[in-house]
């Protein structure tokens, strides 16, 4: 009888055992990073995972003396409890992303505020500032990675080009490439805006496709279009529509199948599986795609190749008119919708960055606005579990 | 097989109305059979119904918070708990076997209990005194939980009053929660002192709660004896010994987080008061007192 007692005691602790658990706390959470001083915001511009299981977040903020944005970078632990912040300097200006990873170091482009200098930053795992390298050239707009260089996307406001760099990790160009954005200030006028924070926020992008072309997506010829070049002279164009359309974004799957997404005239476009013509000129507006009248108009979207419930999938990202996060799945090899899920509530929120991390979940920078009017750096932790029950 | 069972019923019915029945017993049976009488009296199962109110109080074990200060102090997003301060309610049926004063109860009870908790923020521009916001967040929790106690009595010497006291543990089932948050504050920024209030954002929490805890409990009561019924003034004091926030559901959902709202790991303790009426299962008829022996 004492035996039967006895577990039927422990039957009901155990039962009831539900003490904090590290191990979920870090897998699934939601930080936003607050600053109490009125005046001050933050928009995220990339984040990355770093080897502590940590991450670094690469953010822009508000300048009162200037008329581009800051540079702020902040460091969470894997809790995502605020561990470091450093305000960069004001004469660094407008921060690009990505943050790129090579040779343990992260790096991003920024320029100067006197000058328009493009410049090359190096920020420890930790979030401290490293050496800074002018690399010459203006108006940074996208970087990545190419092997063990950096690919930048510029501005040059005196050519009216955009320029496509190879740029080494001390700050050297290695090659530049120039492409006409057309003449006259109409063209040149979106382009500063953008920059000045006054207009639309262009979904620049560059980087290199598995058949060695570099591609960007920019200012080319009068028109926002995704251009794949060998930096040589050889030229493919997938055509905007001025600055009314084109490729909001571009995830190389295999060969000639990208998963993208458009935007034209305000309407937004997702093509999971689509196959780009990348030796000729084509329109963005000729690719279709599903169409999502839920997100904002022109949104920003991001895509990510991750992997849930042992099945490769394609990642949407993109803001909703109602102040929500889409995220969107599709089935890599097919383009077959999965499922959906939408982050945040309340406030609004709007997408800044999304990865793959190391407990094979997904962390999504963002920014809210904490009573609906202070922008602050967001962070969604979602758990693999979390995921699997999505899609 | 029913028609046996029918059997079985019928003489089980003639047989206890025989037993029962009045008939003069020999000489000398007498004095055995109240003997007889009053051992069989030792034991009692009394059953009733008790109602009442409760009072909460959540002691947070492990703070989280959405909110992370990047240049203020984490501890001013704590949460402030108002311990006992919202009342509850419950409903109880109680079935006690008592034994020569000494009583083990088990007490299946619907608890409503209620409790709350603030945040407070302030955003403010030490070079401009008007640019200023401060947001007061109240949050209120009602939780209905099935509660499983099993408790054990003693009932002190007495005739119509009888005191006692009670301890026992207890097992929780959760079967609903629900959440009210108010925002209120005062924006001095607007150009005045612009006082802010919005209508309170309501939320089902049921899965912001563990499924269930359990606890100990101990408290006193009073039984006031009256004809074949008890009434009952019963209190008691319960601790909460597991943590009653889901681990894993914490930041699940969107619109509590989108206010920056987390629960905290917490245990709740409760102080509950019932009345009631209890009838004895034995005995119960107009001419014979059972109570009273």
């Amino acid at each position: 009888m004492n035996k039967l007692l006895l577990i039927l005691f422990a039957l009901l602790v155990t039962s009831c055992a539900n003490e904090s658990d590290p191990e979920a706390d870090k897998a699934n959470f939601v930080r936003i990073y607050d600053s109490n001083r009125y005046n001050t915001s933050y928009n995220p511009i990339d984040m990355k995972q770093t080897a502590d299981g940590g991450y670094l977040f690469l953010a822009s903020r508000r300048l009162d003396e200037s008329n581009f944005q800051g540079i702020y970078i902040m460091k969470v632990d894997e809790f995502g409890a605020f561990v470091t912040e450093e305000l960069v300097d004001e004469q660094y200006v407008n921060p690009v992303g990505e943050l790129l990873f090579l040779n343990d170091t992260y790096y991003f482009f920024c320029m100067t505020a006197v000058g328009l200098q493009t410049q090359l930053v190096e920020v420890g795992n930790d979030g401290t500032l490293g050496n800074i390298y002018n690399v010459g050239g203006s108006y940074p707009t996208a970087a990545a990675i190419d092997g063990s260089n950096f690919i930048l996307l510029g501005y040059d406001n005196t050519a009216k080009e955009s320029v496509v760099a190879i740029v080494s990790p001390n700050g050297n160009v290695i090659q530049a490439t120039g492409f006409s954005v057309g003449a006259g200030d109409a063209v040149e006028e979106p382009i500063i805006n953008h920059f000045l924070r006054t207009g639309r926020q262009f979904p620049f992008q560059v980087g290199r496709a598995a058949s060695g072309q570099y591609f960007f997506n920019g200012f080319y010829n009068y028109t926002f279009s995704l251009v794949f070049t060998d930096l040589a002279g050889s030229l493919a164009v997938v055509q905007g529509q001025q600055d009314d359309g084109g490729i909001s974004r571009v995830v190389q799957v295999n060969g000639s199948t990208f998963a993208s997404a458009r935007f034209n005239f305000g309407d937004n476009y997702f093509l999971p599986n689509v196959s780009l013509n990348t030796s000729g000129i084509s329109s963005s507006s000729d690719l279709g795609g599903f169409s999502l009248p839920e997100l904002v108009d022109n949104a920003p979207v991001h895509i990510l190749v991750s992997r849930i419930n042992e099945k490769e999938v394609i990642l949407y990202a993109s803001n909703t008119k109602s102040g929500q996060i889409g995220l969107y799945a599709y089935e890599l090899s097919t383009g077959k919708f999965l499922g959906s899920k939408y982050l945040g509530f309340s406030n609004p929120y709007e997408i800044n960055s999304m990865i793959n991390t190391s407990d094979e979940g997904l962390a999504i920078g963002a920014t809210t606005y904490v009573t609906g009017r202070f922008p602050r750096i967001t962070l969604f932790k979602l758990s693999t579990e979390e995921l699997s029950q999505i899609f | 097989m029913k028609r046996l069972l029918l059997w079985f019923t019928v003489l089980a019915f003639t047989s206890t109305s025989f037993a029962q029945s009045q008939r003069k017993p020999p000489a000398g049976f007498k004095r055995k059979a109240n003997e007889k009488q009053n051992s069989f009296l030792d034991k009692q199962w009394w059953i009733g119904l008790k109602v009442g109110p409760n009072l909460t109080k959540a002691s947070p074990e492990t703070r989280y918070s959405i909110l992370t200060p990047t240049n203020y102090a984490l501890p001013l997003t704590d949460k402030k708990y108002d311990g006992f301060s919202k009342i509850g309610s419950q409903a109880t049926l109680e079935i006690t076997f008592n034994y020569k004063g000494i009583g083990i109860s088990f007490q299946p009870t619907y608890r409503l209990s209620r409790f709350t908790y603030t945040n407070e923020f302030m955003w403010d521009n030490p070079e401009n005194a008007i640019e200023m916001l401060e947001l007061k967040y109240d949050h209120e929790l009602k939780i209905d939980y099935a509660d499983l106690p099993l408790i054990i009595k003693y009932d002190f010497a007495g005739n119509t009053l009888k005191p006692y006291v009670q301890a026992g543990i207890f097992y929780s089932m959760l079967i609903n929660a629900n959440k009210t948050v108010d925002i209120t504050g005062t924006d001095f920024a607007s150009g005045g002192t612009n006082v802010l209030s919005s209508e309170p954002v309501i939320v089902g929490a049921k899965d912001l709660f563990h499924k269930s805890y359990w606890g100990i409990m101990a408290g006193t009561g009073l039984h006031y004896n009256l004809g074949n019924v008890r009434l009952v003034l019963d209190m008691s004091y319960r601790i909460g010994m597991s943590n009653i926030t889901n681990t894993k559901n914490r930041f699940s959902n969107d619109r509590l987080s989108g206010i920056g709202d987390a629960m905290d790991d917490m245990k709740t303790d409760n102080v509950v008061i019932s009345i009631g009426c209890l009838f004895p299962m034995r005995f119960l008829s107009t001419s014979f007192k059972s109570i009273d022996r």
